[in-house]
């Protein structure tokens, strides 16, 4: 199915957003926060990361974590997702991590601590290694009721296009998430969803087992993608595309 | 009212039961005014004849261009499934006789088109309906809309349809999702000698959404023809697909 174009937010925004590869910034991104003595640290469910002016800039511009105000000029704070830090730390080897405010952790021990805080953790990742290894930018869909919404480029630039929603299947086939389970869920979330332009995407991650190591979650696992539409008959009834599209609402 | 045509004549339908402008008044016109809307008399009635052998009516008066889209043929005669028969008798289009010339009444024809033996439901009659009243031609999944036999002995026609509602019957019974119609957009030169292929196909679900692998068990007896699902809730009929995408690399 053809997608739907992007809905950039100024005019020349899609110039600016072709000149600037994303893949290209977060290389720049790798670099700085290889080379900064940064560790992150565990705060509530995120992680807590302390950055200087240079890496902030880096942080803002490929859209990872939230920059927490502060007064305090000379240095930054980011709050970081669990999958925002696996990520930076596992996928992208560049986020040094520190669970007890001592020594800095390997990738083995903080999978086992991400996991023992979330027995989901493992389906999220995957999730989020899948999108954003292809660039998109990702992130928390709560406002929207979904888990994530994707953007083209960065929010400054484009709206999100996407809400995503992650499910799970076992080797069996068999689905074992909880989400669109009821007709009601999928009501809602095409509604909540098509009321803000964004189309609903279903990642389902399937083939996961629960007691997969970090390297069988990702090479054992598929990601399917499905859109979820609704089509509306009364209002398309010609030779009309027959999809629904993004941004109606009935 | 969706699914019904609620536009009104260019003047305004004046109620003389209703001179107040009172609550109790608003609801009243109302509900009057979608009776007229549906109830329209219509002075070309045809007239059908329930064969119960093969759970079908014969039309034996045909009146109006609504059977260029409705009804199947089987060696020169018309023939229409309970569904098309109570959507046409709903709207005062259609005549039904039992086998003894009685009329039937709705009540009659709604509750065989609940019957699950001739191969509906009533949430697939809503469905038909809902589709029906919005101008697409609606045909059961995979029924030819025209066939021919030489050699015809009574009722050798429908060998084929029996034991398509036979199947459909057994599928309807175990509750799965189930390709139910076959969808042509609205056409003025639709032709059931020569239909072409479908523009879409519909399938019903139960109560809970599709599986996945549903999904794709179904979209590949659909080969190519898109397919959408159809959830009928209490009347409410609302459409769904799930195609599948491939969100791009991005540099």
């Amino acid at each position: 199915m053809e997608l739907s174009g992007p809905r950039w937010k100024g005019k020349n925004f899609a110039q600016i957003a072709n000149s600037n590869p994303m893949s290209k910034i977060i290389a720049q991104l790798q670099v700085c926060l290889s080379n900064s003595e940064s560790a992150a640290l565990p705060i509530g469910t995120d992680f807590l990361l302390e950055t200087v002016p240079e890496l902030t800039k880096l942080l803002n511009r490929t859209s990872f974590g939230r920059q927490l105000t502060t007064s305090y000029d000379s240095k930054q704070y980011f709050q970081l997702s669990p999958e925002e830090t696996f990520y930076l730390h596992h996928f992208l080897k560049c986020l040094k991590v520190s669970i007890d405010n001592a020594k800095l952790i390997d990738v083995n021990d903080l999978w086992n601590f991400m996991r023992s805080r979330s027995e989901l953790f493992p389906i999220y990742y995957r999730a989020y290694v899948h999108l954003r290894s292809k660039n998109w930018i990702v992130k928390l869909g709560t406002k929207n009721g979904v888990d994530y919404v994707v953007y083209r480029h960065h929010p400054a630039l484009v709206h999100s296009e996407y809400a995503v929603i992650v499910d799970r299947e076992n080797d069996k086939g068999e689905k074992e998430g909880k989400r669109m389970r009821i007709w009601s869920d999928l009501h809602c979330a095409v509604r909540a969803c098509n009321g803000v332009a964004k189309a609903v995407l279903l990642l389902n991650v399937m083939g996961y087992e629960v007691n997969f190591s970090l390297p069988e979650l990702l090479e054992r696992t598929i990601v399917d993608e499905r859109q979820i539409t609704r089509w509306v008959p009364s209002q398309c009834r010609d030779d009309c595309k027959l999809e629904g599209n993004k941004g109606e609402h009935h | 009212m969706d699914g019904y045509n609620s536009s009104l004549p260019g003047s305004q339908i004046r109620l003389p039961i209703c001179p107040n402008n009172s609550y109790c008044c608003i609801i009243c016109c109302f509900f009057v005014l979608i009776c007229v809307n549906l109830g329209k008399e219509r002075t070309e009635v045809s007239k059908a004849r329930w064969v119960e052998e093969i759970g079908m009516a014969q039309v034996i008066e045909k009146k109006g261009s609504l059977w260029v889209t409705t009804g199947v043929i089987r060696n020169g005669n018309l023939y229409c499934h309970i569904e098309e028969i109570g959507y046409l008798a709903q709207i005062g289009a259609l005549v039904l006789l039992d086998e003894v010339d009685n009329v039937m009444g709705l009540k009659d024809i709604f509750t065989k088109c609940a019957d699950r033996r001739y191969g509906c439901t009533w949430e697939f009659f809503e469905a038909y309906r809902h589709l029906k009243s919005l101008g697409y031609i609606v045909g059961r999944h995979g029924q030819p809309w025209s066939t021919k036999h030489d050699n015809l002995k009574p009722n050798s026609d429908f060998t084929a349809d029996t034991g398509f509602i036979a199947d459909r019957i057994e599928e309807l019974q175990i509750g799965a999702a189930n390709l139910m119609f076959d969808i042509h957009r609205p056409n003025s030169k639709f032709k059931k000698t020569d239909p072409g292929a479908p523009s879409f196909i519909i399938c019903l679900v139960g109560d809970w959404p599709p599986r996945r692998e549903e999904v794709e068990y179904l979209e590949e007896k659909c080969k190519l023809v898109p397919l959408k699902f159809c959830h009928v809730n209490h009347g409410d009929v609302r459409f769904f697909s799930f195609p599948k995408v491939s969100l791009p690399v991005l540099p």
